[in-house]
């Protein structure tokens, strides 16, 4: 009985350690507005925490263990122009909401495309980039030749996503994914769905990549990516958009964005094209 | 395809990855820890209250283990983490394990019912007889027998804790399979990554096969 005690203790002993180091940079700061964040409510002192998926190739993903990608590195030039330090975490999309409102991230930089619907659960900043919603299909599908074609077929969308009502439009039979990626992969299993809507951005590094997969048509509609921040905190929001334009001007976006995609996504024409919200 | 390519991005995706996992390891492992702490914990503390005889905790007992065994795990995360953030904001990390820990609490309590009242009646008999109270009948007779009975199962339990500690990717914590969710998503290559990450799982589970096994023997189980 002596050992088993002495195990016991040594178990439970190792066990708190583990967690101890494991876990010692996680002091929070809940609430108390203004100690030394500027006036901002922020989940933990001094550091700009914001949400994206981490599946989401080029915006957000995982190289070498470190998370990275143009949402990613949007969100650490912003923290930079607010003096905070970056803090990114992940969460899955269909919860990212969610995560936001019970305040477990002081925004979401995941592109997250601004609704009048998201906008009743969350504040937006002005649009970080646009981009288009387009349907993708299997390269060798040549039944479908433009979104319409879809109609009553089987389509692919990431749950939560704006692409999730269009395609409950065209049909009945909708399947859902928490990653677009994982959703242009099914393309190529044979039988598995018809068409995917994604952005045309994400679509077209996954074809970089080797999928065999191809667009249809032109995008449907262009949609402002935003950051979303809870509704509590817009003291956050006017931060936020301040240092947004802030490194629009002084050539950081571009560098970033130029970095990814070899362009500027917030440059483009947006006479006569359908704003989505 | 043909399979000797396999390999190669097998072994590519391997190392390109093995930094990240080792990492994302050490959280499993960790949230497993704490969620067995507090799956026994919890587990002995109920087994204990539905062999009384108060009326009161057996109904507790009975009420937890219902409650928790009726609903699944992925429910219960998501509950603790999303449902009760009026009451309290749980980080990921800890939501996750204290649900893994509760959830076990539920099935140890049963492993522990069992194995003391799979002790003969007799024991509990003699050691009364022999003048010892019904609190010490229980400490230095029944439960360290019994305890003995319990490895056994309990091992399962712990391997079925450290799987089930993939579900909390749902809450964003960037464990094995988590992380694995993501790094498919960024080399598209989602045959490789879950070969890869299915083989951390193996491993893990086959030293803690050997811990228990070695645990097992010293105490001597099978006599």
């Amino acid at each position: 009985m002596g050992k088993l005690k002495l195990m016991l203790v040594m178990l439970i002993a190792s066990v708190l350690m583990l967690a101890a180091c494991g876990k010692d940079d996680d002091e929070k700061s809940t609430g108390s507005a203004g100690d030394g964040d500027a006036g901002y409510d922020l989940v933990k002192k001094g550091k700009f925490t914001y949400a994206a998926s981490g599946v989401y190739k080029p915006f957000s993903f995982e190289e070498n263990g470190e998370l990275t990608g143009f949402d990613i590195e949007i969100g650490k030039a912003l923290a930079e122009k607010m003096d905070l330090e970056p803090n990114p975490v992940t969460n899955p999309f269909e919860t990212i909401l969610q995560g936001l409102v019970g305040k477990k991230f002081d925004a979401i930089i995941g592109s997250m495309a601004y609704t009048k619907e998201r906008a009743k659960q969350a504040d937006f900043t002005e649009p970080y980039y646009y981009s288009g919603g387009m349907v993708f299909v299997a390269k060798d599908n040549d039944e479908i030749k433009n979104p319409d074609d879809l109609k009553g077929k089987k389509i692919g969308v990431v749950a939560q996503s704006t692409y999730e009502p269009p395609a409950k439009e065209l049909t009945d039979d909708v399947q859902y994914y928490t990653s677009d990626v994982v959703a242009l992969k099914d393309l190529t299993v044979k039988g598995r769905l018809d068409g995917v809507i994604t952005s045309d951005v994400v679509g077209f590094e996954a074809i970089d990549n080797g999928f065999e997969v191809k667009e249809v048509g032109k995008p449907m509609w262009v949609e402002q990516a935003s950051i979303a921040v809870h509704k509590d905190n817009p003291e956050l929001t006017n931060a936020l958009d301040e240092a947004l334009k802030a490194i629009i001007d002084d050539g950081t976006y571009k560098e970033i964005s130029d970095k990814w995609f070899g362009r500027d996504l917030l440059d483009i024409d947006l006479e006569g094209v359908e704003l989505l919200e | 395809m043909p399979v000797p390519e396999i390999f190669v991005t097998f072994y590519e995706v391997f190392m390109q990855t093995y930094k990240g996992f080792l990492k994302a390891g050490l959280l499993t492992i960790e949230i497993t820890a704490i969620a067995v702490v507090i799956g026994t914990v919890l587990g002995v503390i109920f087994a204990l209250m539905k062999i009384s005889n108060s009326k009161i905790l057996q109904t507790i007992a009975n009420l937890y283990i219902t409650l928790i065994r009726g609903t699944p795990l992925i429910v219960q995360i998501m509950f603790l983490y999303f449902g009760i953030t009026s009451i309290i904001v749980l980080e990921n990390f800890w939501a996750g394990a204290i649900a893994l820990g509760i959830h076990n609490g539920a099935y140890i309590a049963e492993i522990f019912r069992g194995s003391i009242q799979g002790i003969d009646r007799g024991q509990r008999e003699a050691s009364l007889a022999l003048g010892m109270n019904s609190s010490q009948t229980m400490r230095r007779i029944v439960f360290p027998q019994a305890l003995r009975r319990a490895i056994p199962p309990l091992g399962n339990q712990f391997i079925i804790t450290l799987k089930d500690s993939s579900l909390v990717y749902v809450i964003g914590v960037s464990e094995l399979f988590g992380l694995a969710n993501r790094v498919a998503a960024s080399n598209f290559k989602q045959f490789e990554t879950f070969l890869v990450v299915g083989l951390y799982y193996l491993i893990l589970v086959l030293i803690f096969t050997a811990l228990l096994k070695w645990y097992e023997n010293k105490l001597d189980v099978d006599k």
